[in-house]
């Protein structure tokens, strides 16, 4: 054995002896080695008609797609196309699914657990509780992912999605990002976790920390209609009834736009703080453009994409609804748990221009962004003893109106700022826990993962509490 | 007091201003223990002493306490300590390192170096800030830690501006170049070495977009200035700039002929052929580019654009890659027709 | 060695009814089979289309970045595949090139399938060739042929395969053409019916060449088992950590067949 660990030092050395005499070129000399052999294998086997139709329709087709005058505006155009046709296409599957999980299923199950005599801690839990935001997250969540992810992978599998991110490349280089970023932002768009899964497409490590820690400023659906119901509510409100759909959707695009910029800003700030010595590196292949096979490519975005996000939305949606109905009912000498926590946020609520409620939804909310307006609207209802709307303690729902949901938001003690930094809040926020979760595993890192949730609060503190007192000095 | 918005922002901007300027002030700076400040200034005249007598003069205590921007009567505390340990070796004026001096200045030297080496493979960060980097990590490794760092970055003989490092046992390698300014007119050379020190004209060096391993054609030379031409274009440099930079004269085989041009010059639709990448491009994306095909003889054309002018897309061995203008530069190409 | 590239849909090695995919439940394989190749050449294609899985492929580069298996079951053989994260070469440190490495270095699959885009034939042959360095039971899966027809190119699968020394089966895992003789030659190069003869890199510089072979003969000297006695010369002269502790601790003999 001695023998042989000598033998094994002599051939280190050795090794070692010959690296220097052949040079630090060798890493290039044996790829050029390898890929001489390759060309002239290449050229014995290879039979190729230079210019075939179909390689001067690609080379036409990207010319227009990445031109100076047409680039953009078809970007644009189609990105346009596909969100709206998630927002407004999903508006009917939604109410459809929401009507028959909570307006059909749950009065059943409600009458089944009556009948059978359930004990009402048990009933609560579980119906109440667990059901309801489950239902919840299935019935907001679904159908925009369902439309949103088929239409993504369709322009990927066409080939699309590498002429984006060339296109935009200039854009994120100048904040230290790579041209990808586009699209993982965009799927973040539809859903944050799916985003920050989509971030390997970005080969450099450098670049992807940054996608994937300001993934989250992308909108996600569960955040859409948070938006847009506070900005009807709250901004529509401000102007004349015939203006103030426009001037609530601008309010929208504004936020969503504001969070374009502030990933912009957190992907300049972060590369050249925190990221500033990890590897960078710039790739971009440009694949062919490819037919999409249209079917398989909508099964497989379901069950690759929507089912598996919807599925893990569940499992962290599922225990939230039992906190949630839990520290509704669960009392301490007559208050229940959720009283106290209430007013124990409200003073720093107020502080940054939210309330107690708001907070505390934030808190319990973590698992699914979508439950967040639903659990608001039960504890105010409940924290103010507001009769005749709700189902109860603990129990979360929605209302059809818009105008109740403002009565009930009003008696609550909300006002244009609560309106306002609520938008920002819900924009600026901790990631749900399926994404901190996803952003885990993708990034193996606890250091990362921290700073991918907690920089988002830091921000949106800091911007609410600024918005709260300019308000309080101006108005 | 929470209602109080005029307090409240006040108190918050007094907030960011305090981080501010602790970062501005370096908090780590005030916690440094006084032996440690004066570890660091020993070792920082140590290698002083060693690039000084490396380069042929005697060190005097007034030219070191310029150089080291160190007060006169500091330093001469130091240097009585110095002798004291054995370090230095003193006459009236000037000052020697002894036996052990050097070794201890070659150790430090070797972690700087490594460092340097260290950041250039495995970092992303800015050919700049190295040295400021080195500078402070070199009185922080051990040498345990150094050998280690030599093993994993593959026993690496020179810094990425072409230094040699010295060994763990102190031998270090002499180099015999010329440093461009001395160069005759008309000769053909190689850039083989660029002193990082000072900043400011190795600053000027990068901004020249200068590179290691670079063929100059030099067409005049006199007290003032050196100019040259070198991928298709042309260079002027004082002679103070030039006196850093370290060149290797290539006899007429090893002149490459070609009309070496960047990758990052070639309009869409031109062709051209690969000649190599040059070795500024290092570590992963020197392998990356490799892997991709950029390798000598390889015939690459542009074919388009980004809106935005950068990237652009270079077709290689039938497949489209983008790359920025960055990565372009370090592509060294011939124009084919 | 055998002619593998003609049609064999009806011919008597390949049986279809002896063919189950098996999807994830690949216990107590009898092989196991690498899938390697450059992304975004419909490797995850041809990994779904063996195996009945259906993981989502898309027109990128990158898409598969951790390891997925998969297995499927022919001629009451038990096949095991394990789908390795796209990469250009394997000479480069990034983790997915690590990871395909080490698990054709150090896990010994009885057979690697190099999945190439015949439309890139050149590009893709950089690391079909490194991996007949390290590997001798290799096929080569020239796939998105339809693809290459679609672009004027045409591939002599026979000469590529004569050059290559290994099987070449021409597919379009898109459209599920060629992947019973994919299976087929599998499953004949697993159980050694065809032997491989793999190209080893020839146009060396002499001096590297020189170091190679020195090297090569010491390692063959301490190691007489090792197959690739010659790629570890390479490493170890790129300064390869990773191949220098293995030297040292004889790693490459102890582990076998993916474990």
């Amino acid at each position: 054995m001695d023998n042989k660990s000598g033998q094994i030092d002599e051939l280190i050395s050795q090794a070692s002896e010959l690296r220097w005499k052949i040079g630090s070129d060798y890493h290039d000399k044996l790829t050029e080695g390898i890929y001489a052999d390759a060309a002239s294998i290449t050229q014995r086997a290879e039979i190729r008609k230079d210019n075939s139709a179909s390689y001067n329709f690609d080379r036409m087709l990207d010319k227009v797609l990445t031109s100076r005058t047409f680039g953009f505006p078809i970007m644009g155009l189609i990105l346009s196309i596909i969100l709206w046709l998630t927002i407004q296409g999903a508006n009917y599957p939604s109410s459809m699914l929401d009507s028959l999980l909570l307006g059909t299923v749950y009065p059943f199950l409600k009458d089944l657990s009556s009948q059978l005599g359930i004990v009402w801690w048990i009933d609560g839990l579980l119906l109440d509780g667990i059901y309801m935001a489950v239902a919840w997250v299935i019935a907001v969540m679904l159908p925009p992912m369902a439309i949103f992810f088929p239409l993504f992978t369709l322009l990927e599998d066409f080939g699309y999605l590498p002429r984006v991110a060339f296109n935009l490349d200039g854009l994120f280089k100048k904040s230290g990002a790579h041209g990808k970023q586009a699209l993982t932002m965009s799927m973040g768009w539809g859903c944050n976790a799916a985003g920050v899964v989509a971030t390997r497409i970005i080969d450099s490590p450098r670049e992807r920390l940054i996608a994937i820690i300001t993934n989250n400023f992308s909108l996600c659906n569960g955040r859409w209609p948070t938006q847009i119901l506070i900005a009807t509510i709250f901004i529509g409100a401000l102007v004349p009834a015939g203006w103030s759909g426009l001037v609530s959707t601008t309010a929208v695009i504004g936020i969503a736009f504001l969070g374009i910029f502030f990933t912009f800003f957190t992907s300049w700030f972060l590369s050249r703080t925190m990221l500033k010595g990890e590897v960078s590196t710039f790739t971009l292949e440009l694949p062919p453009y490819r037919p999409p096979r249209f079917w398989k490519t909508i099964y497989t975005s379901l069950i690759d994409r929507t089912i598996i996000v919807l599925w893990r939305a569940i499992v962290f949606a599922a225990p939230a609804g039992a906190v949630i109905w839990l520290i509704s009912n669960i009392d301490i000498s007559g208050h229940s748990i959720a009283y106290y926590s209430i007013n124990f946020l409200d003073e720093f609520g107020f502080l940054i221009g939210l309330n107690g409620v708001i907070l505390l939804a934030y808190v319990v909310a973590i698992p699914a962004n979508e439950i967040v307006i639903p659990t608001v609207l039960m504890l105010t209802v409940a924290h103010f003893g507001i009769s005749n709307f709700g189902a109860g303690d603990g129990v979360m729902f929605d209302l059809d109106s818009e105008t109740q949901t403002a009565e009930i938001l009003q008696t609550g003690g909300w006002t244009l700022l609560t309106g306002i930094n609520l938008m920002l809040f819900s924009l600026l926020h901790n990631p749900c826990s399926t994404t901190i979760f996803t952003i885990y595993k993708e990034t193996k890192s606890w250091k990362w993962t921290s700073v991918a949730t907690i920089l988002p609060i830091i921000m949106g503190i800091v911007v609410c509490f600024l918005v709260a007192q300019l308000y309080r000095i101006l108005m | 007091m929470i209602d109080n918005p005029y307090l409240l922002l006040g108190l918050f901007f007094g907030l960011v201003l305090l981080i501010f300027v602790g970062i501005k002030m370096k908090w780590s700076k005030i916690f440094v223990s006084p032996e440690t400040r004066r570890k660091t200034a020993i070792e920082d005249i140590l290698k002083q002493l060693y690039h000084v007598e490396y380069s042929g003069k005697t060190a005097t205590l007034n030219a070191m306490a310029g150089a080291l921007k160190l007060t006169h009567s500091k330093l001469v505390e130091l240097i009585e300590e110095m002798s004291l340990l054995g370090l230095i070796r003193r006459s009236s004026d000037t000052i020697e390192l002894s036996e052990s001096g050097r070794d201890y200045a070659l150790r430090i030297i070797r972690v700087h170096r490594l460092w340097e080496k260290y950041l250039s493979e495995k970092t992303g960060i800015h050919k700049s800030e190295w040295h400021g980097l080195a500078e402070k990590m070199e009185h922080n490794l051990s040498s345990k830690e150094a050998d280690e760092l030599y093993k994993s970055l593959g026993s690496p003989r020179f810094d990425p501006h072409g230094d040699p490092i010295p060994m763990s046992t102190g031998e270090i390698i002499e180099s015999n170049e010329e440093t461009l300014s001395h160069v005759k007119p008309d000769a053909t050379v190689r850039i083989t070495h660029i002193e990082d020190e000072p900043d400011a004209i190795y600053q000027q060096i990068i901004d020249q977009k200068l590179h290691m391993g670079q063929q100059l054609k030099i067409t005049h030379s006199d007290d003032q200035f050196v100019k040259f031409l070198s991928e298709g274009e042309e260079y002027k440099l004082s002679t103070i700039v030039a006196s850093n930079i370290g060149v290797k004269e290539l006899n007429a085989e090893e002149i490459s002929e070609a009309e070496t041009i960047r990758l990052s010059s070639l309009g869409v639709g031109e062709k051209a052929k690969v000649i190599g990448i040059s070795s500024e491009c290092r570590g992963a994306n020197r392998r990356r580019l490799l892997d991709f095909g950029f390798i000598k003889g390889t015939l690459i054309e542009t074919e388009m654009e980004g809106p935005t002018k950068e990237p652009k897309a270079f077709k290689i061995r039938n497949t489209l890659i983008a790359l920025r203008n960055d990565q372009a530069d370090l592509i060294l190409i011939e124009k084919t027709s | 060695m055998e002619e593998v590239n003609k049609g064999c849909e009806d011919c008597a090695f390949y049986n279809a009814a002896e063919l189950k995919k098996l999807g994830i439940s690949v216990e107590n394989a009898d092989y196991v089979i690498a899938l390697a190749g450059n992304p975004n050449t419909g490797k995850s294609t041809v990994f779904n289309a063996l195996t009945g899985l259906r993981q989502h492929t898309g027109n990128w580069a990158g898409k598969t970045v951790t390891r997925a298996e998969g297995g499927f079951k022919y001629n009451d053989k038990r096949y095991k595949l394990i789908d390795l994260p796209g990469t250009y070469s394997l000479l480069s440190t990034s983790e997915d090139e690590e990871v395909a490495r080490n698990t054709i270095l150090f896990g010994r699959p009885d057979v690697t399938v190099v999945v190439a885009d015949a439309s890139r034939l050149e590009r893709n042959l950089n690391l079909v060739l490194q991996v007949l360095e390290i590997t001798d039971k290799a096929v080569l899966c020239l796939n998105l042929m339809d693809e290459a027809k679609r672009h004027g190119i045409e591939i002599d699968d026979r000469t590529l395969a004569k050059d290559l020394g290994i099987p070449v089966v021409v597919t379009s895992a898109r459209s599920n053409e060629g992947i019973p003789e994919l299976i087929q030659t599998i499953s004949q190069v697993a159980s050694g019916e065809i032997v491989c003869k793999p190209h080893r890199i020839k146009s060396l510089p002499k001096k590297v060449e020189q170091a190679v072979q020195s090297l090569s003969k010491k390692i063959n000297g301490l190691y007489p088992e090792l197959p690739n006695t010659r790629w570890i010369a390479m490493r170890l002269l790129d300064g390869d950590q990773q191949i220098l502790s293995a030297i040292k601790s004889g790693d490459f003999i102890s582990s076998g067949n993916g474990q």
